[in-house]
């Protein structure tokens, strides 16, 4: 029997899937990507450094954030500059994956477990959430906005930091809403965490950064597994590679595919989470390691409400704070640089190499392009998930685009 | 009989699209007063046969693209490009000033299979109704316009630099400054976002109509002391260098 869904919906960008069922097994599972090359990496060589980050947030609408600043970061390690006020930094990346979380787990996910295609539907039978889950996304749009001067493609980062000081009173009324929305976040948390997610379990290695003090999101090591690795170290390790025909590529950590994102960062950092998100995931009861990746969902939702927690304690800490800002001078602009940052979707690379100021060679590795080939495996033995052979062929092709965003793929991002 | 709206996607960064979203409550009041034709973001339903709007962001890079847009065009009244990609090429336009072959095989081992057409805008493929360009759009611009649309009105953009909103915003002028500003020769209706962080218009909204290129290149280099080819890096970063 095969399987073939044209043009996943809810999901960023365009992707098909096919496989065979050959005696209830899964066979070929394969995940097509449909989108049009751009050659980001190729357009990016031989313009000026700061392009980088300025073109490379144009990879992604939903991400700009993280793709702007791990531009900066592999420009300023290239130059061996320090960031000051990393607050502000790290306060838009709360927003950035307060934004895009709320995006997937209400508007993109949520609609599954009831069985909607339509989230006009889910609109119409859960209005209040649907109020609640677009003031969660506005709070993130804010903390953006606020430091960033926009929410999609942010303007004011520049080398060493921001160039312009946020407003202190924007940034007192932002505490205030922040304070105000985190009991609703918790809340939709719980909406998660009794959600009942498929039973599937495929053992594979999470890669997130971590961090001695936090949990980690800007910045960190590599956590693979119990090891723990610097990025120049791990990047070592990984082999990326394509196939003709395909405009994404796909990666190996150690010959094995391994999975970044939400779930990643559970496994490998909960004990950093904040207080109520903590609670939240007690609550839970979940094994770890948790091997299921429906559970990506849950962990994002988690992580909801660890990135309010988190905003209020950068806010708390900005407002009282001396804030520094502008743009670092640098004399010799030649080096190579590593810039490493979790994205919503997982870990991201920029691997630069700059001379006088002028981009030679770029890397961008996203987090879905690592992901996919976890994502295929999962897929290839997808016969074990529990039940499946009760399951119509219906309810299979159902199934089967539930993992698919559980994930929470960026095609867009992946093929960039 | 309430009109039916679609949203098409073609390779961007789907910003656009988000920032449609991010109109928040107004998105939601939005689609309580339309049918939705086809909009991948949020439904999985299947597609109906006629358009009363399409809205579509992005660039046809794919033949399977440049099918579907020219498929959408048919079955719409209205055809709107949203967005820098599908109003002047966008970003990946760049690839159009450069030896697009070289770019490909530095990007990818294997080439065979991946269309690398040049960047045109839509309006190079299809016929365009109205173009609300920016990267990304202006939400409120946006929202005005399509509200127009659905009132029975024909919405326009009116022809004016982006200074003229930047000044009205109490900026320091980036160009006297000596940074380099394409405010003047730029279509305003962003609101002027970028002068008011301090970051120079880099013309994302593409160029106003009969406009003194000469002048703002010498201002260019006088001001903001960039090159010859400075300069022309700066038109191409969306596409813009070949709509002057």
């Amino acid at each position: 029997m095969k399987i073939r869904i044209d043009h996943i919906a809810k999901i960023e960008g365009h992707a098909s899937f096919t496989a065979d069922i050959v005696k209830g097994d899964v066979k070929s599972a394969k995940l097509k990507i449909e989108e049009g090359a751009r050659l980001f990496e190729g357009i990016m060589r031989g313009r000026k450094d700061i392009e980088i980050p300025e073109l490379g947030s144009r990879i992604c609408g939903v991400c700009p954030v993280v793709h702007n600043f791990a531009g900066f970061k592999a420009i300023e390690s290239a130059y061996s500059v320090n960031v000051q006020s990393k607050d502000l930094r790290k306060l838009m990346m709360m927003g950035q994956l307060i934004n895009s979380h709320a995006l997937h787990l209400f508007f993109f996910s949520l609609s599954d477990f009831f069985g909607f295609k339509n989230d006009l539907q889910l609109i119409n039978e859960y209005p209040e959430k649907t109020h609640d889950a677009m003031k969660i996304r506005d709070i993130g749009n804010k903390l953006v906005e606020v430091i960033g001067g926009r929410t999609i493609h942010p303007l004011t980062p520049c080398i060493g930091g921001i160039r312009k000081a946020p407003d202190i009173e924007k940034l007192k009324l932002l505490l205030e809403d922040c304070k105000r929305v985190l009991p609703i976040a918790i809340q939709l948390g719980e909406l998660f965490s009794n959600l009942k997610y498929p039973h599937f379990i495929r053992k594979t290695s999470y890669v997130s950064l971590t961090h001695d003090s936090e949990y980690a999101i800007y910045e960190g090591d590599i956590k693979v597994g119990d090891k723990i690795l610097e990025p120049k170290e791990f990047l070592s390790l990984v082999e990326e590679f394509q196939s003709y025909d395909k405009v994404a590529k796909r990666t190996h950590f150690a010959e094995k595919t391994y999975m970044v994102g939400s779930l990643a960062r559970l496994n490998n950092n909960q004990d950093k989470l904040n207080p109520k998100a903590k609670d939240l995931l007690y609550s839970c009861n979940l094994q770890f390691p948790l091997y299921n990746p429906y559970y990506n969902i849950l962990a994002q939702a988690i992580e909801l409400v660890h990135c309010f927690e988190e905003s209020i304690k950068i806010l708390e800490r900005l407002i009282i704070s001396d804030i520094k800002v502008g743009e670092i001078n640098v004399e010799n602009k030649t080096g190579e640089g590593i810039g490493v940052i979790e994205a919503p979707r997982g870990i991201l690379f920029y691997i630069v190499k700059i001379k006088d100021g002028v981009v030679k060679h770029v890397n961008i590795i996203t987090p879905t392009a690592q992901n996919i080939a976890n994502l295929e495996a999962d897929l290839e033995e997808f016969e074990n998930l529990d039940g499946f052979n009760k399951l119509s062929g219906k309810e299979r092709e159902d199934k089967i685009k539930m993992l698919i965003r559980a994930y929470d793929p960026c095609v867009t991002c992946a093929v960039h | 009989m309430k009109p039916v709206v679609s949203i098409l996607s073609l390779t961007c960064c789907e910003g656009c699209q988000v920032s449609i979203f991010d109109l928040g409550e107004r998105f939601l009041e939005f689609l309580t007063k339309v049918d939705i034709g086809d909009f991948r973001l949020i439904e999985d339903i299947p597609d109906v046969d006629k358009y009363d709007i399409a809205i579509v962001e992005g660039t046809a890079i794919t033949k399977e693209q440049v099918k579907r847009l020219k498929t959408v065009r048919k079955k719409s009244k209205i055809l709107i490009a949203i967005g820098s990609c599908a109003c002047i090429g966008g970003v990946q336009e760049i690839k159009n000033y450069r030896n697009k072959k070289d770019l490909i095989r530095y990007v990818y081992s294997n080439i065979r299979g991946i269309d690398n057409p040049n960047i045109k805008s839509i309006k190079e493929m299809v016929k365009v109704d109205l173009e609300i360009p920016g990267c990304p759009i202006n939400k409120e611009e946006f929202f005005r316009i399509i509200n127009e649309f659905l009132d029975g009105k024909k919405p326009v953009i009116e022809q004016k630099p982006v200074c003229e909103e930047c000044v009205r915003k109490n900026n320091k002028c980036l160009l006297l400054l000596g940074k380099p500003c394409l405010g003047s020769i730029t279509l305003a209706g962003c609101n002027a976002p970028c002068p008011a962080s301090d970051f120079p218009c880099d013309g994302c909204r593409g160029p106003l109509k009969n406009i003194n290129l000469n002048a703002i290149k010498k201002a260019l280099k006088i001001k903001a002391r960039l090159s010859d080819s400075d300069i022309e890096l700066l038109l191409e970063r969306f596409g813009k260098r070949n709509e002057l």
